[in-house]
This record gives C-alpha cells, sequence and structure tokens, in this order.
C-alpha cells in the first residue's frame, strides 16, 4: 500500500470498499491505461475474530459463530468443525444420520454455486436476466431447508453426534420434486449464458492458470480443478457418507475463466444426483448418538477437512481437559486463492475492464478470508 | 436602459407625440398601457400566426414528445425488465402498477443535495447534464412525422444537419468526466472518447449509402423514396450496421462501456448526485429516442404505411409512433439477453467489422445505381 | 452458423420469462407461511417454566437472563433480540419444553430499548393482524411445471 509507484505512466486505483462490486475488501490495481500491472489484495476489512471467539464457547456453542463464516455455503464450514469435534471426543456417528450430512452438504454448495454463477453473470454485465434467476432457484433450496431444519440459512442442525431432527412428513418426496425442477432451470442457464456469444467472447482465454502454476501456488476448489487436476477432499479424503455415494470429480481441461464457470456448472449437476441418490437410498436408523451438552474433552490434537464451495477447508484444533476447545485455526480456501488471484497479474495479461469477471471466477467470499 | 430604449421606438411607432423631456415618462405609461390593454388581441394574432410551430413544439416533435417518452420509457424498461428477472418491479406507487414511481423518483432527486467536491469545474460540471439531454431533442427536431410536419424544414441538408447536431453528443460526456477531477470519470470519459470514434464512421457511410439510393440528402424525399419498398430490404448490411450503430451511440448494453458499473463506479457519471444525476438518466433515454427515429427514417420506410380512416397526417404519425415502439422494445429486449462487450472488443467489432461492411454496402449501392435497378 | 445459433439462441430462451408471472410475495398485504419448525420469535408459558436456568446457561450468544417477575416469587427468563441468532439450543435444551417458537419475525421498533422482551411480553403472542395491519392474505408455496407460485391460502 505504502510502495512508492515507479513507473510515471501507472496510476493507482483503488477498487476498493465503495464501489458497487468488490465486496467487502479493497483491492488495489496499478493500472496503465487498460493493463493491469500489479494487483495487491487487502484484506481483513471483516475480521471479526473467530477463531477467539470459538475459545471462549463450550463445543456445541462454537458452531453458531463458525457457521457465520461463509452465509452462502454454512453447512459445510459446520461440518468441518463438528468433524473435528467429534475427532478430538471420540464420537460414532449413526449411518442415517452421515447420509442426512451429505444430503445437506450438496443442498449448500448448490447454493452456493448457483451465487457464484449469477455473480460472474453480474460482472459481465448481464444482471438483468441470469443474477435473479440464480436467487429465485435458491428460495427453491432455502424453503426445502425451512421445512427440514427451521431455518433459511443458518441451521445449526449438524451437531456433534449426528443431527438435530429426522426428516418431515412427505419430505422425499419433495427432495424429488425439488431436483427436477432444477434440473429444468440447470438447462435454460446453459442455453441463455454459457452458451451465449457475448459471454464467450468476454470469458475465453481469459486469466488462464496452467497446471503447475495452480499447484505451485496452492489454488483450491473449482480453481484448481478449472486447471486439470482432479483433486477433491470428497474423494481423496473422504467423510460422511461419500463413500458409498456415486458422483465424479469435475475438471476441465481449458484453464480460463470459462473453465471455471463449467466446473461450477457440471457441478451442480453432480449435486443434484447426489441429493437423488440420498432421497431413494437413504438406510433407516437412529439418527445421533446422545451426547452431553457440556461434554469436556481430553487433551487432544486433531485435524478435519471438508470440500466446500470454495475450496478446501481445514480445522485445526487443540483441545484440553475443558468445555472449550483451546485453539482452534482455520484454513480458509478464500484465502489461498486471493493469493493466486494476486499472482493473475504477472501471469497473464488482464485488463481493467476484465477484473470483475476475473475476481468472481474465483469466487472469493471475503468473510471467509478474513474470518 | 434598454428596455426603455423599447419602450422608446414603439412609442415613435404608434403614437405621435412631441418629444419633450416632460411629456416623455407620460409617453412611455401611455405606451405600456396601450401594450398591456392590447394583449389579448396581439396574443391571439400570434398563435393565429404560429399554430403549427407552436404545437409541433410544444406536442410533437418537441417538449411533450421527449418528456413523456422519457417518463414511459422509465416505467416500461424497469417493468420490461423485473418481468424478465422474474419479480414485478415498480408495484406500490400508483394503485400497484408502478405508474407514478418515475415521477416518485424525480422529485426525491430534485431533493437531494448535490455534492461538490474541492478541485471540481463546477460551472462545466453542472452544465453538461443539461446539455446532454436537451442536444439530441434539438437533433430530433429535422425528423419528418409527415409530409408537412417537420419542425424545422432546411429541405436539401437535413441529414447531414442531423449528424453535425447529434455528433456533437459525445464530446459532451467527456467534458463531464474531465471537468469531475476523479479517476473513475477520467476513465470512463476516455472510454467515452474511444467508442464514439470508433462508432460513428460507419454510421455515416451507411447513411450517405441511403442518401445516395434516395438521391438526395432531404429526409423528407428518403421517406418519400421508400414508399415502395423499404430500405432495409436491398441494403440488409447498412440496416445491421446501423441498428448495432443505434444500440452504440445510445450507450445501452451490450455496449455500455462508459458506464460499466461493475468496474468504473459509474464511469462519467459518478459525482453526480441530486437533480443532475437525474438528467444524466434522461440523457440515455433522449439520445435513445433521436437516433431510433433517424433509423427508422432511414431503414423502415419512416412514416410510410396504409392509411387507416382517411386521415393522413394522423394515421402518419401512427404508423411512425407504432415502429418506434416496436423498436423501443425490440432494443430493451437486448439489453435483458447479452451481457457487455469489453472496450478493445467493441473497437475491434467497429473497425474490423462495421467499416468493412459499410464500404461493401456503400459499394453495393452504387453498383444498384449505377445499373439502373434504382 | 454456431455463431448466429450463440447469439439468436438466447433469445428464444430469454425472451419467454417476460411472460411469466412475478415471483415475489406482496408484503405487506401478502405473508408466505412458514412451515412447522420455523425459528421466529419465542413464546413462554410462565405456568410451566421451573426457572432451571438451563437457556441462560446454553445461549452462545449470553441473550437470556433470569429476571424477576412483579407478582411471582421464581424468576423467568428475559431474551435480548439485539444479540439473539435464533439457533434454538434454549428450545432444545428446555426441560419442561416452556419456550417454544413462533413465526412471528417482525421485530422492527423505533427504540431500541423495547428489543429487550420481559417474560410478560414474551407470553403474549399478538394476532398477525395488529402486527401487519395491511395484511390480506396468507400464501403458500408451491411447484409447477417452470415455476414456483403462491397461492392465496388463507383470508385474514
Amino acid at each position: 500500500m505504502t510502495e512508492p509507484i515507479i513507473k510515471p505512466d501507472v496510476m493507482r486505483i483503488s477498487w476498493g470498499p465503495q464501489h458497487p462490486m468488490s465486496g467487502q475488501t479493497r483491492i488495489l490495481l496499478d493500472v496503465d491505461g487498460e493493463k493491469v500491472h500489479k494487483i495487491i489484495a487487502d484484506l481483513g476489512f471483516t475480521h471479526r475474530g473467530i477463531e477467539k471467539i470459538l475459545e471462549n464457547r463450550s463445543f456445541f456453542q462454537g458452531i453458531i459463530p463458525i457457521e457465520r463464516m461463509v452465509m452462502a455455503d454454512t453447512t459445510n464450514i459446520g461440518m468441518g468443525y463438528v468433524s473435528a469435534i467429534e475427532k478430538a471426543l471420540n464420537i460414532e456417528v449413526p449411518e442415517r444420520a452421515k447420509w442426512i450430512r451429505s444430503l445437506m452438504c450438496e443442498m449448500s454448495r448448490i447454493n452456493s454455486h448457483l451465487y457464484a454463477f449469477g455473480l460472474q453473470a453480474e460482472a459481465t454485465g448481464y444482471f438483468p436476466a441470469v443474477f435473479l434467476w440464480t436467487t429465485v432457484d435458491r428460495t427453491i433450496l432455502l424453503d426445502l431447508f425451512e421445512e427440514l431444519t427451521g431455518a433459511r440459512w443458518s441451521y445449526n442442525f449438524i451437531l456433534p453426534g449426528g443431527v438435530h431432527k429426522d426428516f418431515p412428513e412427505g419430505f422425499q418426496a419433495k427432495l424429488i420434486k425439488g431436483v427436477e425442477y432444477l434440473r429444468r432451470r440447470f438447462e435454460d442457464y446453459w442455453e441463455a449464458m454459457v452458451e451465449n456469444a457475448v459471454f464467450e467472447a468476454r470469458c475465453n482465454g481469459l486469466a488462464v492458470l496452467k497446471p503447475e502454476d495452480a499447484i505451485r501456488l496452492g489454488a483450491t476448489g473449482p480453481v484448481l480443478r478449472g486447471s486439470g487436476i482432479p483433486m477433491d477432499t470428497r474423494k481423496d479424503d473422504p467423510y460422511a457418507a461419500y463413500p458409498d455415494l456415486d458422483f465424479d470429480v469435475i475438471t476441465e481441461p481449458a484453464c480460463d475463466v470459462m473453465a471455471r464457470t463449467k466446473v461450477r456448472y457440471r457441478e451442480i449437476g453432480e449435486s443434484l444426483k447426489i441429493m437423488e441418490q440420498v432421497a431413494n437410498e437413504i438406510p433407516e436408523g437412529p439418527i445421533s448418538t446422545k451426547t452431553s451438552f457440556f461434554v469436556r474433552s481430553k487433551p487432544a490434537e486433531v485435524m478435519s477437512r471438508v470440500e466446500t464451495a470454495r475450496g478446501e477447508l481445514g480445522i485445526h484444533m487443540y483441545t484440553e481437559a475443558a468445555p472449550n476447545p483451546y485453539r482452534v485455526k482455520i484454513n480458509s480456501p478464500t484465502l489461498r486463492n486471493m493469493y493466486v488471484f494476486e499472482r493473475l497479474a504477472e501471469l497473464d495479461e488482464i485488463l481493467m475492464a476484465d477484473i470483475p469477471v476475473v475476481i468472481n471466477s474465483i469466487d472469493p467470499w471475503y468473510l471467509d478470508s478474513d474470518r | 436602459m434598454t428596455h426603455l430604449g423599447l419602450l422608446r421606438a414603439v412609442a415613435a411607432n404608434s403614437f405621435q407625440f412631441s418629444r419633450t423631456d416632460a411629456g416623455f415618462i407620460a409617453e412611455a405609461f401611455e405606451a405600456v398601457v396601450s401594450f398591456i390593454l392590447n394583449l389579448p388581441w396581439i396574443a391571439l394574432e400570434f398563435l393565429q400566426v404560429n399554430a403549427k410551430p407552436l404545437t409541433q413544439v410544444i406536442l410533437l416533435p418537441g417538449l411533450a414528445f421527449v418528456l413523456v417518452f422519457a417518463i414511459i420509457a422509465v416505467w416500461f424498461e424497469r417493468k420490461f425488465l423485473a418481468r424478465a428477472m422474474l419479480r414485478v418491479g415498480p408495484y406500490y406507487c400508483g394503485k400497484r402498477s408502478g405508474l407514478l414511481q418515475v415521477f416518485a423518483d424525480f422529485l426525491k432527486l430534485f431533493m437531494k443535495e448535490i455534492i461538490v467536491p474541492k478541485d471540481m469545474d463546477f460551472m462545466f460540471f453542472a452544465a453538461m447534464p443539461v446539455l446532454v439531454s436537451t442536444l439530441p431533442a434539438m437533433a430530433m427536431i429535422l425528423i419528418p412525422f409527415d409530409s408537412n410536419w417537420v419542425l424545422w424544414d432546411i429541405g436539401s441538408l437535413s441529414l447531414p444537419m442531423f449528424f453535425a447536431i447529434a455528433g456533437l453528443a459525445p464530446l459532451l460526456p467527456i467534458f463531464a468526466g474531465w471537468a469531475a477531477n476523479n479517476k473513475y470519470s477520467y476513465i470512463g470519459a476516455f472510454r467515452v472518447a474511444y467508442m464514439y470514434i470508433s462508432a460513428e464512421i460507419p454510421l455515416v457511410i451507411c447513411a450517405a449509402a441511403v442518401a445516395i439510393m434516395a438521391g438526395s440528402f432531404d429526409l423528407l424525399k428518403i421517406v418519400e423514396a421508400q414508399q415502395g419498398m423499404w430500405f432495409a430490404v436491398p441494403q440488409f448490411l447498412g440496416f445491421a450496421i446501423f441498428f448495432l450503430g443505434v444500440i452504440i451511440e445510445s450507450e445501452r448494453t451490450p455496449f455500455d462501456i462508459p458506464v460499466a458499473e461493475v468496474e468504473l463506479v459509474f464511469g462519467w457519471r459518478t459525482e453526480y448526485s441530486g437533480i443532475l444525476f437525474g438528467f444524466t438518466m434522461m440523457a440515455e433515454y433522449v439520445l435513445f429516442q433521436a437516433w431510433t427515429l433517424m433509423f427508422i427514417t432511414l431503414y423502415l420506410g419512416g412514416f410510410n404505411g396504409p392509411v387507416l380512416l382517411g386521415m393522413t397526417t394522423a394515421s402518419h404519425i401512427f404508423w411512425l409512433l407504432a415502429k418506434f415502439a416496436a423498436l423501443v422494445v425490440l432494443i430493451i429486449l437486448i439489453r435483458c439477453v447479452f451481457p457487455r462487450l469489453r472496450l478493445d472488443q467493441m473497437l475491434n467489432l467497429g473497425w474490423r467489422t462495421l467499416t468493412p461492411l459499410a464500404v461493401l454496402n456503400l459499394v453495393f449501392v452504387l453498383a444498384l445505381k449505377v445499373l439502373g435497378v434504382y | 452458423m454456431s455463431l448466429l445459433k450463440k447469439i439468436l439462441k438466447p433469445f428464444l430462451v430469454v425472451a419467454p420469462y417476460v411472460l411469466r408471472n412475478g415471483q415475489t410475495v406482496a408484503y405487506p398485504t401478502e405473508r408466505p407461511m412458514f412451515s412447522e419448525r420455523f425459528r421466529g420469535r419465542h413464546r413462554l408459558r410462565l405456568d410451566a417454566c421451573i426457572s432451571c436456568g438451563m437457556c441462560a446457561r446454553v445461549c452462545p450468544c449470553n441473550s437470556i437472563q433470569l429476571v424477576e417477575v412483579p407478582g411471582m416469587e421464581k424468576k423467568f427468563p428475559q431474551i435480548d433480540y439485539q444479540t439473539c441468532s435464533f439457533c434454538g439450543y434454549c428450545v432444545n435444551n428446555c426441560p419442561k419444553s416452556s419456550l417454544v417458537f413462533t413465526d412471528l419475525v417482525e421485530f422492527a421498533t423505533t427504540d431500541r430499548k423495547t428489543l429487550v422482551y420481559s417474560p410478560q411480553r414474551l407470553m403474549e403472542v399478538p394476532d398477525i393482524k395488529d402486527v401487519v395491519p395491511m395484511l390480506k392474505y396468507r400464501t403458500e408455496k408451491y411447484l409447477t411445471d417452470t415455476e414456483k407460485k403462491f397461492r392465496r391460502v388463507k383470508e385474514v
């Protein structure tokens, strides 16, 4: 920020917090005409001290703050924390609870990917149609969540030991109906947006991230899979019911913005497949092992990782003989992807008009990187 | 002092009194009183002589047409876009239809404070929105709505005159962006400059092709030459190019690069607040109106159409407005369907695609003319 | 030809949307019906509460405090909605189920102190017509082949 600008033609623009499209962050661009020389991401505007808050809450109470890290995708993050607690306390989770957890994780993933899709449309100027279609389609999922858990985005449903309540009556039929509806809408997105001549002209060949650069810089999530590398925590290190479910890891060979958009699009299709499998094949059984609210842990050090919509989230927890964890370290995917974003200006030529498109292909959520 | 001189001249022409200093004030007083007493008759005579131009200036295509179109177009665009987005649009103002929403927004903008940052050239800055809303309206007075309903009938040079007036329109956003002393406005102003340079040239070449085919620069004669067949049919290339040109000139998506909200807060309109902002929003619609009417006049036959109910003037005006409404709906639909092009892609389009095609169109028209088909 | 198809196909997909209905609920004349598990404002039954203080202990936001109520000798919970996150732990862990959720979500007020709901206020659940005076219909959502619609279920 305080580095002197050495080249005389270069203007430093603050694509900053007071901007219609920047989100809750400031990105400094060194711009010469239209070409961007350097990107400096100035994160930290929304730091809330979640890791410190978690030290002062018991295990059950800590789920509330950590779910509010990413509002579009709360289940996956809660899943990471609860997996860590269960490893630390040696709690076994019954089968039906695992399947319900996978279902909620996939619905949350569709939620987040639809939102990212809509933001990508808005970034290219396609505000009228696609962004609000995604909002409307997300309300279908939010209604399903409301039937199941009682809240629309902060579910507080995945608790250590299992899930809170069972399916209400007729929920499986509603799930299947929702899946069919979303599949029909799905084709509309492909034809109206991805196969649109102007959208392709904007996104093809932009911000290419080669596979070796993606691995070297530490990309994760759809950014990594859009460069052709098939890494997905659901297959590499399975949790919940993913060993029993049948789905593919989506990669795309072209490493540009269009490839990442297509990866997110196809992942929505895979998540719909998983939702259908859960609705049809879920086993019967208990839904949780009884765990006391004021459970005390023994000294332990555990790590757990989950695949959120933005990438891989890691939780490193250190507990002592207390009702609260001693230290929780959250490794967020957005922070790693923002590092990749800063280097993109050196790897490939980006114009200033492309900055919103490229940022939304990384799909950052700044509360996630600032915690 | 000049008012007194005027009164003295009036007195000298109407009354023969002796011009002494003492009686001068009595003279002037008499002149004024007699003017006021005769005022109704003077006004009536003025209205009788200038009836038609006054109707044209106030109603069509003057003040009322521009303002009413801006109001209806804003309402229609908001509702149309809302339906494409599966929303409802303005709903509560005006008995669940939202018709009064435009007035409510306008009133709100009047009551807001106009923020003037330091180091800004305020006179320049404040003059630009007013000019950019009224300049295209000035260009619109050349369009013929009927054989004898042209507000400014300069005969044989109306086509170049339109381009001369409407071609000044791009300069104003550049001035506004520079006067605002803000990085975003500055970048927006330069984008305007790039865009319009590349877009005007194919437009002028296509208009020249139309003038050649019609045999004259007079807009009225161009419309009359299309009574058999609209010029859109033999000049399909020119039709497509001019259609794109209409969208580019009125700065609408997919070509609203100077006002790209997601990149440069609002381009050259960033620093405007209050009623000046209202004017910049209106400017988009007035430009749109002027260029669409020109497009209809050049390619879609102007006011030609079958005569309804035996009233030629009214049916001609009706056909022109019907074509205009259809085009407005189509251009608003295009906004729903396409995202925004980047500046270098738009410049490529203008220089590498549109200009050669426009020249090809011109050559084709010349060939048709030489071979005697037209 | 593929370029032409990519320019024309979006028109055919987007244009029919203009003819559809808007999918908005016209609040405040209509209000949706929420599901049974919906977590809105709390409701307290004073005769069932045993003042164990469990709700205050499990609340992660420290929003519940036990206060005195004039005329009764036990202490009852007071909920501060400035910090409540509607997580539902107090409802889950209440041994006598005296704290339950309703579907009231209208909290807006002009004075911040009124957001601290005393036990007497938590006891009463006002009629929906008093809270939203312009309300005429309750709507329910359902899915058709092409869209999500709202049908008017109840007149208020």
